[in-house]
């Protein structure tokens, strides 16, 4: 197993104020990795970062080695990351066939592919296919976060970065896109996910990181993790109890 | 003798609102996807009918030559501004930079065009305006019917590009959110280019078209601009399709202005109807779209 992308003692800040400090991660080809933590702890900015929305105040960011910390968001999707932001943010003005193709924009010169692709997401999830030419902002929440995963499987990432893919969501829409993601990774995608949703986070991927305050607290397979009493108690108990309120 | 002269109206108000169309559309698309305002449009429109003027009279083009020579000045000053303004400013933090910047180039292109051209009107003669179709008891003439063509060839164009090519649909999803189209591969500096262009394209085009019309001095763009301001309002910030019911609203309540009142009256008029939309319909014409920008 290869590094695929490799954070390393990354420094996050919004003007000032200063977010996260000596973030360092790694994502191997093939895997899910978790990156898992309180509110404000920092995941969407690391995730932001990574993705190039945010230019890091400090350390690098690599995919295979090569350094892409000051590349522009729009080539490294170019170079195969793609990135589900916080809050979905699918076009809520475009029909959803029309963000699909977008999410395709890499491929805009070969209209038959592009075409071709659309019709496998729309496979993958059927309640998309019917609502082909409505507007994304018509769509109910869990639609909308079917469109902007197929959004951005629509760029043939090598690593997908999810953002509370669960968020606002039923449980039983909840199970149905952990289970779409552990389809998209056993296509070979690898797959960094951040969740509260601990619980469910842990159950699907192979290892993960703990994040609080700002800094990387643990790191370990999601069995370890999963064991261990802090996690346990601040994330995991947390999560269960409000499984069982549900 | 009466429904006559109401069609007589209907057509100036028609000919003259295609005019604003163009000019307006520019403020538009500008707006809808950067949400900066280009005062130098105005100077985009003078500068294009001088450039199609200069094209005919003293090169011997012909007139619809012309038209296109003054799409390619209007698509050039396009290009100059948004590397000379709005893409060096666009990260210097305030919104209000550019648009002050642009009120600059306006003065200087303004003063540069007055010591050049001066100040007296040029006289813009097309083989067009000679014409004239008279059609149970109304009459237009065919510089008329070519602007009119000309305005709705160029809406079915600028359409088609937004709804059918990879581009456009890009275009609507950088004015939409610009940070999430550039996650889809798209680089928004690119479409931000285009758009300014475009618009700037359309402003030139405008010109040489309304040159003939209307009086050609430095300022003849700057005659047209307030009123399309007031149509980008009244049609609802950023909005193609209420921009294009607003500049056929304001060209007929002008030519009836013009004919049932005063033509003292007809900015009045068109300031009046901004400021009810203003209090009873903020968003514009087609307000249950007013979300989207382009
Ligand atoms: N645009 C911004 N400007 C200033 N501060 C910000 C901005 N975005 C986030 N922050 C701050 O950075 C910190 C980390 O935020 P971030 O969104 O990364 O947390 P998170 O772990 O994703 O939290 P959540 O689980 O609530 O989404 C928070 O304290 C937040 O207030
Ligand atoms: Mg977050």
């Amino acid at each position: 197993m290869s590094v695929l992308l490799a954070a390393e003692n990354l420094e996050l800040a919004y003007g000032e104020l200063s977010v996260c400090r000596g973030i360092s991660l790694e994502v191997n080809d093939g895997e899910i990795v978790a990156l898992i933590g309180a509110n404000g702890a920092g995941k969407s900015t690391t995730l932001r970062a990574i993705a190039g929305l945010l230019t890091p105040r400090g350390g690098a960011i690599r995919l295979r080695g090569e350094d892409i910390t000051r590349l522009p968001s729009h080539e490294r999707t170019m170079r195969g990351i793609a990135l589900v932001p916080e809050g979905r943010r699918a076009f809520p003005f475009l029909t959803v066939r029309e963000n699909l193709e977008l999410g395709g924009f890499k491929n805009r010169g070969d209209g038959a592919k592009v075409k071709r692709m659309i019709e496998g997401i729309f496979d993958m999830f059927p309640r998309l296919r019917e609502r082909a030419s409505q507007n994304a902002g018509t769509l109910s929440g869990g639609e909308q976060q079917m469109l902007v995963l197929g959004r951005a499987m629509m760029s043939e990432p090598t690593l997908l970065c999810l953002d509370e893919p669960s968020l606002g969501l039923a449980p039983l829409v909840v199970r149905d896109i952990f289970r779409t993601i552990r389809t998209i990774n056993e296509g070979g995608t690898a797959v960094l996910l951040v969740e509260q949703n601990a619980r469910y986070a842990l159950d699907t991927a192979h290892r993960g990181y703990v994040l609080q305050t700002g800094s990387i607290l643990l790191t370990g397979t999601s069995a370890e993790l999963g064991k261990d009493p802090r996690v346990h108690e601040a994330y995991l108990g947390r999560a269960a109890t409000r499984a069982e309120a549900q | 003798m009466t429904a006559t002269i109401v069609a007589q109206q209907i057509i100036n108000g028609v000919v003259l609102g295609s005019l604003y169309v163009l000019v307006a559309l520019g403020l538009t698309l500008i707006y809808g996807v950067l949400v900066q305002i280009n005062f130098a449009h105005a100077d985009f429109v003078t500068l294009g009918a001088f450039a199609a003027y200069f094209f005919m009279h003293l090169l011997g083009g012909s007139y619809l030559a012309s038209i296109a020579v003054a799409l390619l000045v209007g698509a050039l000053l396009g290009v100059a501004i948004n590397l000379a303004i709005f893409a060096p400013l666009r990260h210097k933090g305030s919104e209000l930079l550019p648009l002050i910047a642009t009120i600059g180039v306006s003065t200087m292109m303004q003063n540069a065009m007055l010591a050049v051209f001066g100040p007296v009107p040029y006289a813009f003669e097309t083989p067009y305006s000679q014409r004239v179709f008279r059609v149970a008891g109304t009459f237009f003439t065919e510089q008329s019917v070519i602007i009119v063509l000309v305005s709705i060839a160029t809406i079915a164009l600028l359409y088609a590009f937004m709804k059918f090519t990879f581009l456009g649909k890009a275009l609507r999803a950088v004015a939409q959110d610009r940070e999430t189209a550039g996650l889809m591969g798209i680089n928004p500096n690119y479409l931000i280019m285009l758009t300014i262009v475009l618009s700037s394209a359309l402003a030139g085009m405008a010109g040489a078209m309304l040159a003939p019309v209307l009086v050609l001095t430095p300022f003849a763009g700057t005659s047209v601009i307030v009123k399309a301001f007031a149509i980008v309002i009244i049609g609802g910030f950023g909005n193609v399709e209420g921009t294009i019911l607003a500049g056929l609203l304001v060209g007929l309540i002008e030519s009836f202005t013009t004919q049932y009142l005063d033509p003292g009256l007809i900015d009045i008029v068109v300031f009046g109807l901004l400021l009810l939309m203003l209090v009873f319909r903020p968003t514009g014409l087609i307000s249950e779209r007013r979300e989207e920008n382009v």
